[in-house]
């Protein structure tokens, strides 16, 4: 399969404290001139704003979810519904400054033909095969997943 | 002081004939955005991707700390135009992340800008959380 390029553009302003940035899809344009700030980036109240750490989120359960439902159809069970949240943590190390620190996936899904133990291997292959769980592994961010699986219909 | 950011992500059938959405994140920026694993993996037809995420995450994340990282040495940028393209290779995983960079900071000349790019593609919280990617680059010029 040939390799899958995408891009994204950001515009900052000033000083870290003071300035703000946009931030733009490039490849897709899905989303455009998105602002954020250092303030918004880490108070509890983001104020609509995005951020570094969010974007983290969309994409870690994003690839998640996608590798979920490639290892369910490739076990013979493709999900009928999954609902996948996912969590990204920051946090100040002492020592290292502010890392990535965790990930927390919290997953629900319907799928059909599929008992409590088979479901909780096929998601553990599933994190195994998600390319950016691997590189969070890989740089030492905790990842946890809890799971729920509904009976489908 | 610990900073949480969260997105919900639905998906319905398989993975190619299938499709989801990330319904939507905490601050509520964005979203909904459909997602599908053709648009992930061929032409996009507007709709993001994991790696596109990932590429405006780590461009976000490194515009702030080139511009904390010039302010402290007494030089505030005015500007940081930052492109990031991220290469993923279905069966190996993310390959490469190159970093593009053009700012326009008085008072600094190109090797002193250089060095602060280089160190702010390896300080950047995002980038600690990518270093498992084989290949980083960055290109930094100064606005003529």
């Amino acid at each position: 399969m040939p390799r899958i390029v995408r891009d994204a553009d950001v515009s900052w302003e000033g000083n870290l404290a003071r300035g703000t940035g946009a931030l733009t899809a490039a490849t897709s344009h899905a989303f455009e001139s998105l602002a954020y700030s250092l303030a918004t980036r880490i108070a509890a109240a983001p104020e609509g704003k995005t951020s570094p750490e969010e974007l983290l989120a969309a994409a870690h359960g994003g690839c998640f979810t996608m590798s979920l439902a490639g290892e369910l159809t490739g076990a013979g069970t493709p999900p009928g519904r999954l609902d996948v949240h996912c969590r990204i943590t920051m946090d100040e190390v002492e020592g290292r400054g502010h890392l990535i620190v965790h990930s927390a996936l919290g997953v629900r899904a319907r799928v059909t033909g599929i008992d409590d133990a088979q479901f909780e291997a096929v998601v553990e292959k599933a994190h195994q095969g998600c390319s950016f769980s691997s590189l969070l592994r890989d740089a030492g961010v905790g990842i946890d997943i809890t799971t729920t699986l509904e009976g489908g219909d | 002081m610990a900073t949480d950011r969260n997105a919900k992500v639905t998906w319905a059938g398989s993975l190619l004939e299938g499709s989801g959405t990330i319904e939507g994140v905490g601050s509520g920026a964005f979203g909904p955005l459909d997602v599908t694993w053709s648009s992930r993996a061929e032409a996009p037809d507007g709709r993001t991707s994991p790696e596109e995420l990932i590429a405006a995450a780590w461009a976000s994340c490194f515009s702030m700390a080139l511009s904390h990282a010039l302010a402290g040495a007494g030089t505030p940028p005015e500007r940081l135009e930052t492109s990031v393209t991220v290469t993923f290779q279905p069966g190996e995983g993310i390959i490469k992340g190159a970093i593009e960079v053009v700012g326009t900071v008085p008072g600094l000349d190109h090797d002193g800008f250089v060095a602060q790019a280089e160190s702010a593609k390896t300080n950047c919280p995002v980038s600690m959380a990518l270093t498992g990617v084989p290949e980083v680059t960055v290109d930094a010029t100064l606005a003529a």
